[in-house]
């Protein structure tokens, strides 16, 4: 195998880029109200879950659909009818802890109260965490690899890292990743508190494909470890901690010390687990929109010793 | 680029090391059994391949997913001869239902649960120190899936092994919904046989470590197979259904990403998973694929000999497909096949394929494919090499 990047070819220097951003955010438009900016209405998951297409769709589903296609048009990659790509080559990536948490739970009672005569057969795909990528990969037709990462605190920066891999590797060049949490009983009885009830999407483009970039995921931007300082430092790969313009903390605050601004999404939208990754990178993206000068760097991690490991990844300016 | 796999290790309901569960599918002995995990009244189906090893017999508890990845994983870096330390070693794990049951047995009958234990990095992390630990949820295709990662990370350098896993426990939600959508009632899984009325799921657990070949030839080094390719897509047609564009398009990627042709595969571990569905989309796909091509012999007898391992450990979903792949390593090395429990009358689909039945097949085996397809429309299919 050769080190040049071809559409079948393999390389560890493919150039990725993030070229489009959707949300379906409480209260949130567009990616700059997560870093403050404010607007009249947003996304309401009362009146903006429902349509024909919703049917019959789990609640992370229709949240995730809800952010893909924003994501896709603001790639070029979607003509407000349908998917305008290259199906074939276009990956789905999703990440999310409680996605199917609360069908399970309810299913269980169910089967408690009426036996497995009283569950509806089209509850089928929600028995696996995968029906959120499948119903993406479906409405518009993606055919490439899908994938989907249940992985803790850091989930989120975990799944654009390994859709950054599936292009590198070759095996697409066109990558979707949704974050996303969806609010239900079950998973604020286990977390004490709800969940964010929203999705968050990003469309990931090899560089070289013509696509407009609006945040830079370099090689060796990543890292994962038992220590968030560490993490971080790998994440940086010899930058200094000052070069960092912006720090998008996880969800306690851990191991960027030192690395520019903090702005904690958090506070604003609670807790996001799974989908925390993939709203930095919407936030990234919404700085380097509008700080575009050509050492701008976002710093995004995530988890923290009480964790299984934390996560950095570090964003620059196109 | 090829991959080693230098480790091995599974459990299940016919044996707990890789080596007893191929004896017993060679014998044809299957894990069937009476539904153990729920009450049986709530259920249409009453049958599973469950691992018996719950310590009051009729209630469940939790965690067992885990448990058996762990025990998997100890085996495969003890068989590979590497210490039970993953400290700098990624850890990619596959599986449809994570840990679900936990989460049942914690919302139905207050059994504890914190979110670290819906993910297996907090396992891994407490037992071998790993901390580059991914759990993918990507169905029946979950752990062919982390291997074509586990290549990947590979071939551009982020590593040089890599451990491979799959696991899942029966879960209440997956099994009754699957109770629920099945016309029939299967007493068996009895994949491709006209008698078959649908898929009965298994358990159990599997790892393998996979390692860069090195660069000189390393005297005492044990190779049980080389991976030559692994293919993965999405049909994006159906949320359940099987596709057969989707299948011939995966089987046909991994082919070409291994440099072979149809005409050099011996044997295929089959996806098999005993719904009429999937065992006539499978089968008619196969049939097309491996159909002999101008001067092939008019295919009689042609094509490779083909085997579907859930006839006797049931549906183990997640790991499923790395579980075929390590059989098919075993499969490989022995020059033995096992057969396909209880098929005597294959579909009609299936007529022209070489499925091996009754007893083990005995044949000179070079290259094997390995088959998994799950739910989301997912696909995977491995290439893997005998090591002689």
């Amino acid at each position: 195998m050769t080190s040049t990047s071809t559409a079948h070819g393999v390389s560890g220097n493919t150039e990725v880029v993030i070229s489009g951003v959707g949300l379906a955010v409480p209260g949130i438009t567009f990616p700059d109200e997560l870093l403050g900016a404010v607007r009249e209405g947003g996304f309401d998951p009362h009146t903006g879950l429902t349509g024909r297409e919703m049917r019959h769709k789990d609640r992370a589903s229709r949240l995730a659909l809800r952010a893909a296609e924003p994501a896709l048009r603001d790639a070029g990659l979607h003509d407000g009818k349908a998917f305008t790509g290259d199906g074939d080559t276009t990956a789905v990536v999703v990440s999310s802890n409680f996605g199917i948490l609360d069908s399970v739970c309810a299913f269980a009672d169910v089967i408690a109260r009426d036996t497995v005569t009283g569950l509806s057969p089209l509850g089928l795909p929600q028995t696996s965490s995968n029906v959120i990528a499948g119903s993406v990969a479906m409405r518009h037709g993606l055919r490439g690899p899908s994938v989907t990462l249940c992985n803790g605190p850091t989930s989120g920066l975990d799944a654009v890292y390994w859709a950054r891999g599936l292009i590198a590797s070759g095996r697409a060049e066109t990558a979707v990743v949704i974050g996303v949490e969806p609010s239900g009983d079950a998973v604020t009885k286990l977390l004490g508190e709800p969940v964010f009830d929203g999705a968050a999407a990003l469309v990931l483009e090899a560089r070289d494909r013509g696509a407009r970039p609006r945040a830079v995921l370099g090689a060796g931007a990543y890292a994962r470890g038992a220590d968030p300082s560490a993490a971080v430092a790998a994440a940086l790969g010899g930058r200094s901690p000052d070069a960092v313009s912006l720090w998008l903390p996880g969800e306690d605050a851990c191991g960027g010390g030192g690395a520019g601004p903090a702005y904690g999404l958090t506070a604003r939208l609670g807790l996001c687990s799974g989908a925390l990754g993939v709203l930095q990178c919407a936030a990234a993206v919404a700085y380097f929109d509008r700080h575009a000068h050509e050492d701008a760097a976002v710093l995004a991690s995530a988890g923290g010793p009480a964790d299984d490991a934390a996560a950095a990844l570090l964003l620059t300016v196109p | 680029m090829t991959w080693d796999i230098t480790g091995m290790g599974a459990v299940a309901s016919i044996g707990g090391t890789p080596q007893e569960i191929f004896a017993a599918l060679c014998a044809g002995r299957s894990g069937l059994a009476g539904l153990r995990a729920f009450d049986t009244t709530k259920y249409r189906a009453r049958q599973a391949y469950e691992i018996d090893d719950r310590p009051r017999p009729g209630a469940d508890e939790p965690g067992r997913a885990t448990r058996w990845l762990r025990e998997a994983v100890a085996q495969a870096l003890t068989d590979a001869g590497l210490p039970h330390d993953l400290a700098d070693v990624p850890v990619l794990v596959g599986t449809t239902l994570q840990e679900q049951r936990s989460a049942e047995l914690w919302w139905r009958e207050g059994t504890r649960l914190a979110p670290p234990d819906l993910h297996f990095g907090t396992a891994l992390r407490a037992a071998f120190g790993a901390t580059r630990t991914y759990t993918f949820a990507n169905a029946c295709a979950a752990s062919l899936y982390a291997l074509a990662m586990a290549t990947d990370l590979i071939e551009v350098g982020a590593a040089d092994t890599v451990v491979v896993a799959g696991t899942d426990a029966i879960g209440e939600s997956a099994f009754g919904t699957l109770d629920r959508v099945q016309n029939d009632i299967p007493d068996a899984l009895r994949p491709f046989d006209r008698s078959h009325k649908g898929m009965l799921m298994g358990e159990g657990a599997v790892a393998v470590v996979v390692q860069r070949a090195p660069a000189a030839p390393a005297p005492g080094r044990r190779v049980h197979a080389r991976v030559r390719a692994v293919g993965i897509n999405c049909d994006a047609h159906h949320p359940t259904a099987p596709d057969p564009g989707g299948i011939t398009r995966v089987v046909r990627d991994a082919h070409r990403r291994a440099g072979v042709a149809p005409g050099d595969i011996d044997l295929v571990m089959l996806h098999g998973s005993g719904t009429p569905k999937n065992d006539t989309t499978e089968a008619g796909v196969l049939a097309q694929v491996f159909a002999a091509g101008p001067g092939e012999g008019d295919g009689a007898g042609g094509g490779p000999l083909m085997t579907a391992v859930k006839s006797m450990t049931g549906h183990t979903l997640g790991g499923s497909g790395l579980l075929s792949l390590v059989v098919a390593a075993l499969a490989l090395r022995q020059g033995t096949v096992p057969p396909v429990l209880g098929l005597t009358d294959p579909v009609e689909e299936a007529a022209g394929l070489r499925l091996v039945q009754g007893t083990a097949a005995t044949a000179d085996l070079g290259l094997a494919q390995i088959d998994a397809f799950g739910f989301g429309g997912i696909n995977a299919a491995a290439i893997v090499e005998a090591v002689r």
